[in-house]
């Protein structure tokens, strides 16, 4: 069984969701850490989002690079049109709550991915779809606390520790590490109940865009395997455009 | 003498028939024993062979190592120069490429949308080439529930059971939704042309078998194989064969990739060295040798028994050629000539007739349907008798020696005669 | 009974000829009921190890558990409330739950079964009391586990190492924990030791949140005989009912088709034998004539000479099978006692293949084998003694061709 690479793919997708579930935030002097996580999400979150991004995998043996294009509304709904390579090209992907459709025009179907497929980090890989479709906000689902200060790729960050308060989640404990001054994570890792490094993602490029600072480049790694991890690189980004209603229809898979 | 001899056996058909008849059905016997033992104890080994393994198997070395993930991202670049390479190498031997995958296969409605999904093992074969041999392997024509065999591209077999569980008859069309060698998407339309029973629940539950260009261009594999099997020219393992073969091939390696990096230059396994085939190997071999022992004794046993009754019965004759003045050691090294003789002329007609059958057999496969309820590809109703060197001369071994044998201690008695009791056997 | 009597003084008179025959028939004899004493042996082998390990005397599962379907798993598990509630209590019947994980042994990436169960349980081989403890060495939130060689072979893990292995829980958060490898187990059922990993059933329902929840519950043999149970696939309080018979159904299947095999064998091996014993009728029949025609002047009927004949031939079996017991008793009788080693492999059908099969010979089977060999030594012994019934006495007398 070896349809785990799906994963790779779907990496795309989060890129573009990325920015709403990612959002922890910040402020100066005797800041908490809710402040700093609204801070951060002043920064990385937007009404709707236009995202054109590429994602290059590092393969055991080649890397490849794939672009799409991600038009993405709060945290509910999204669509994803896959531009390059041309294998992939036309693929199209939508999210409504807490469904999902994937249209190929190879076989021209829709196909929905549902039930213990959701669940399904299909041969253990990383990510599941139900990952890729958990996107809320990260104090709706963690509280937090500045544990430290510390120095990150030259910059000067702040140290926050974020614990479950909902059941239903992914990781039980994320830490982040967020620039004192931009409010910009430039590492998070994430960790299991038991305290076990499981992933670690690495930000960097902060750039500024439309009066926000945000990180460009995005390095994913699993801590348990060996491998470069997968990196996303965001070519473009529009925040809060207006989009219209039938892109985050089934008909606009087809 | 020996002319005279064998002109007495060729002309005196009341003396040489019944002991050629029976030494030639000794011969026959024994060569089709040591042919079905060799081919039906290999059973195991050959599914293996058919199945996964090859009798040698080319694969890059990376995955060699994980062969049981099935990482295609791992596959073969220019499977098909290699192949040509081999073919051109070993001309006389089988060489295919094949994939295996996992995939999902995604049951539409009418209109177009997910029916219903299950998970699926692949094998990816060549199943529609002019002479392919693939489908014999797996054994597919006779595994076949409902439907027929694929006859153009884009046509797949599943199991019956996968079939039976979304409701899909053959001519109904489906997605399969995997991943490509990079990674990607990999969504192909199939027809179903027939559905299969595999013998095993595991596969029964779901699994599929498409030719392997389809799977090529759906998984974006073009020009590559997760592996290259090679089958020798002979219907039962051979492990010798398998190592000289694969012996050249890798001292050849560098011919094939030669600026490649290590870990996907293709390696050659036999079958011996996969997945725990080794001591079935030789388990196999020790248990037929075993069996062909037994037999070839006992087969030896039965035509002494033939050779003793053959002298036994002409101690008249004996007597009257001893009363005649012939000399007692003529008369016996003349038996034992003629024991060679019939030996060797009723193991030639066995062996020539045993041969025969075997070779038929070997052709056709033995089928045991009838003993069996269902044929399925992991339990192949077909058995094939195994045509080796050997089967050309393993019928003398009883044939000769024991007739031999059983007239010298028949004729043994000659040198017991008394003449006076000589008289008494002339009367009649 | 003169006709008995007469056929096996015949018989014995003939002296090295008959033993001859009768060794190669008894040979035959030997081997056939050996052949299927093997398989006989190796059915009743993967059945009772199958049971020992795997299956139980029958089991109750989650209506939704498909074991060839690991999505499954995330819905396939419940509370099983009463149902065998005191067969559980007693230690007769043992709830197993089962969560699909991902092993990490050696960096690589392995996908497993978390498999639950009572360390204390008595209804399966497994060796669960090694769950018990924990050494000193090994941390406080440390699971301790055991595999199987074939699992342990394939992560390349001692015992005594420690792996790490990642799940989610109910909610579907992910937690991973190290494990220690308290124990390794050798096993002929691939299906409890391949991916599998065996842990604390409390263990398992505390780290993924199922608390008292099982995905099935494996039965003893004292709770499927006590109790009437509902028919094989129906639903028993919610839960499906699975009885021994349609658990092993496959290995049934298997020995079926190896069976058919060994007949083919078994036959060419009789025929062997048996056409000693027609050359030696033919041989009789013709050499005899004088002996036949001296019968027929003395008054016998063609068809009286012609059983005596076929008796005699007959009675070659009986020798043989009488000879078999002598030499073939003590021979089957010591493989049954070290077995027939057989090669570790994983058997394509999943098959428990035991490394030592110990031949099983029934009653039945030995009956059936000497009715086989008689029965046909019959025949072939009729065949050529029908030429009698054509003989004209007079000639017969004198001794001339027929």
């Amino acid at each position: 069984m070896k349809y785990m690479n799906i994963r790779i793919v779907i990496y795309g997708f989060i890129m573009c969701l990325l920015p709403v579930c990612t959002q922890p935030v910040f402020a100066q002097q005797a800041l908490t850490a809710e402040d700093v996580l609204e801070r951060v999400d002043r920064n990385l979150s937007s009404g709707t989002r236009i995202v054109e991004s590429s994602m290059t995998i590092h393969g055991r043996r080649t890397s490849r690079t794939i672009t799409s294009k991600g038009w993405s509304q709060g945290d509910k709904r999204s669509f994803t049109e896959y531009l390059s390579p041309a294998s992939e090209a036309g693929t199209k992907m939508l999210k409504l709550e807490d469904q999902l459709w994937i249209y190929t025009p190879a076989a021209d179907r829709t196909i929905q991915i549902s039930g213990h497929m959701l669940r399904q980090s299909v041969m253990g890989s990383d990510l599941s779809y139900e990952d890729m479709m958990d996107d809320r906000k990260l104090s709706e689902i963690y509280t937090a606390r500045i544990t430290g200060k510390d120095t990150l790729g030259g910059r000067n960050v702040l140290v926050i520790e974020m614990t479950a308060k909902v059941n239903d989640v992914a990781y039980y404990r994320q830490k982040a590490w967020i620039d004192e001054e931009r409010f910009v994570p430039l590492r998070q890792e994430m960790y299991a109940r038991s305290g076990q490094l499981l992933k670690r993602t690495d930000l960097t490029d902060v750039e500024r865009i439309q009066n926000r600072w945000f990180p460009r480049t995005m390095v994913y790694k699993d801590m348990l395997k060996e491998g470069k991890g997968t990196e996303f690189r965001v070519i473009s980004i529009i925040f809060n455009q207006e989009i219209p209603g039938h892109i985050f229809s089934k008909a606009s898979l087809r | 003498m020996k002319k005279f001899l064998l002109k007495g056996i060729l002309h005196d058909r009341g003396r040489s028939l019944v002991p050629v008849f029976v030494v030639a059905i000794g011969a026959l016997l024994t060569v089709f024993l040591y042919s079905w033992v060799t081919g039906a104890m290999g059973d195991s080994i050959e599914m293996s062979s058919n199945f996964n393994t090859g009798d040698v198997k080319v694969m890059t070395r990376a995955y060699a190592a994980e062969a049981d993930q099935i990482p295609n991202d791992l596959a073969i670049l220019g499977a098909g120069r290699i192949t040509e390479q081999l073919k051109n190498r070993w001309p006389d031997m089988d060489w295919v490429a094949r994939i295996r995958f996992g995939a999902l296969a995604d049951f539409p409605d009418r209109e177009g949308l997910t029916r219903g999904q299950g998970p699926v093992a692949g094998w990816a074969i060549d199943l529609l080439s002019a002479n392919t041999k693939e489908p014999s392997r797996f054994n597919l024509p006779g595994a076949i529930v409902r439907g027929a065999m694929p006859s153009q591209s884009r046509e797949c077999l599943i199991s019956e059971e996968l079939a039976s569980r979304f409701d899909v008859k053959p001519g109904d069309s489906f997605t399969l939704f995997g991943t490509t060698m990079e990674g990607g998407f990999s969504f192909t339309n199939y027809i179903v042309s027939g559905t299969l029973k595999f013998g095993s629940a595991g596969l029964d539950r779901g699994a599929v078998i498409l030719d392997i260009r389809d799977a090529r261009s759906a998984f974006c594999m073009d020009d590559a194989a997760g592996e290259i099997l090679g089958y020798l020219p002979v219907s039962y393992y051979d492990h010798k064969m398998a190592v000289a073969v694969q012996s050249r091939f890798n001292a050849d390696i560098k011919e094939f990739a030669p600026d490649e990096e290590k870990m996907f230059e293709p390696v050659m396994l036999t079958l011996k060295e996969q997945s725990g085939m080794a001591e079935l190997v030789d388990y196999s071999k020790a248990i037929s040798a075993m069996l062909i022992f037994i037999f070839v004794a006992a087969m030896a046993i039965v035509l002494w028994n033939a050779g003793l009754l053959g002298g036994l019965r002409r101690y008249t004759e004996f007597g009257v050629r001893i009363a005649l003045g012939e000399d007692k050691g003529h008369i016996y090294r003349s038996l034992l000539w003629e024991a060679v003789m019939i030996g060797c002329i009723g193991s030639l007609a066995g062996t020539a007739a045993g041969v025969a059958l075997v070779y038929a057999l070997n052709v056709k496969g033995f089928d045991m349907s009838g003993y069996m309820q269902n044929a399925t590809i992991l339990m192949p109703s077909v058995i094939r008798p195994a045509i080796t060197p050997v089967v050309y001369y393993i019928g003398f071994i009883p044939g000769v020696f024991s007739m031999l044998l059983g007239n010298a201690l028949a004729g043994a008695g000659i040198y017991r005669r008394e003449t006076a009791r000589l008289f008494n056997e002339l009367e009649v | 009974m003169w006709s008995f009597k007469i056929a096996f003084k015949n018989l014995i008179g003939a002296g090295r000829r008959t033993w001859l025959n009768v060794a190669v028939l008894s040979i035959a004899f030997v081997v056939i009921v050996f052949f299927n004493g093997l398989l006989d042996g190796w059915n009743i082998q993967a059945r009772t190890d199958t049971t020992a390990w795997e299956t139980g005397y029958g089991r109750m599962t989650h209506p939704l558990y498909d074991p060839y379907d690991p999505y499954t798993l995330a819905d396939a598990h419940g509370l099983s409330g009463s149902l065998f509630a005191s067969e559980i209590q007693t230690g007769n019947a043992v709830p197993v739950l089962i969560t699909q994980a991902s092993a990490y042994p050696n960096g690589r990436l392995i996908n497993v079964m978390l498999r639950g169960i009572d360390p204390r349980q008595n209804v399966l081989l497994l060796p669960s009391r090694l769950l018990d403890s924990l050494p000193p060495q090994a941390g406080e939130e440390t699971i301790p586990a055991i595999i199987g060689h074939r699992m342990a072979g394939a992560c390349q893990l001692n015992e005594g190492d420690k792996m790490i292995v990642r799940w989610r829980d109910v909610n579907g958060t992910f937690d991973a924990r190290e494990v220690f490898i308290a124990g390794i187990f050798r096993t002929t059922v691939p299906a409890v030791d391949a991916g599998q990993v065996w842990i604390p059933l409390e263990a398992l329902r505390n780290m993924t949140g199922l608390y008292g929840e099982s995905t099935m519950i494996i039965l003893g043999p004292w709770v499927t005989e006590s109790h009437s149970m509902p028919r094989p696939g129906t639903l028993l309080e919610g839960w499906r009912y699975e009885d021994r018979e349609m658990l092993l159904q496959e290995i049934e299947d298997v020995i079926k088709a190896k069976r058919s095999s060994s007949v083919v064998i078994s036959v060419l091996l009789l025929g062997i034998a048996l056409l000693a014993v027609f050359d030696t009728q033919v041989l009789s029949v013709f050499r005899r004539q004088k002996e036949i025609g001296t019968y027929i002047a003395l008054g016998m009927t063609r068809l009286k000479v012609m059983f005596i004949f076929t008796i005699e031939g007959t009675m070659h079996s009986l020798l043989a099978i009488a000879l078999g017991c002598v030499w073939g008793i003590p021979l089957l009788k010591w493989l049954q006692h070290t077995g027939i080693p057989m090669p570790q492999m994983t058997d394509q059908a999943g098959l428990a293949v035991s490394d030592k099969i110990i031949p099983i010979y029934s009653m039945g089977l030995i009956l059936t084998s000497v009715l086989l060999v008689v029965i046909s030594s019959l025949v072939v012994s009729y065949l050529p003694a029908r030429k009698i019934a054509k003989m004209r006495p007079t000639e017969a007398l004198k001794g001339k061709l027929i």
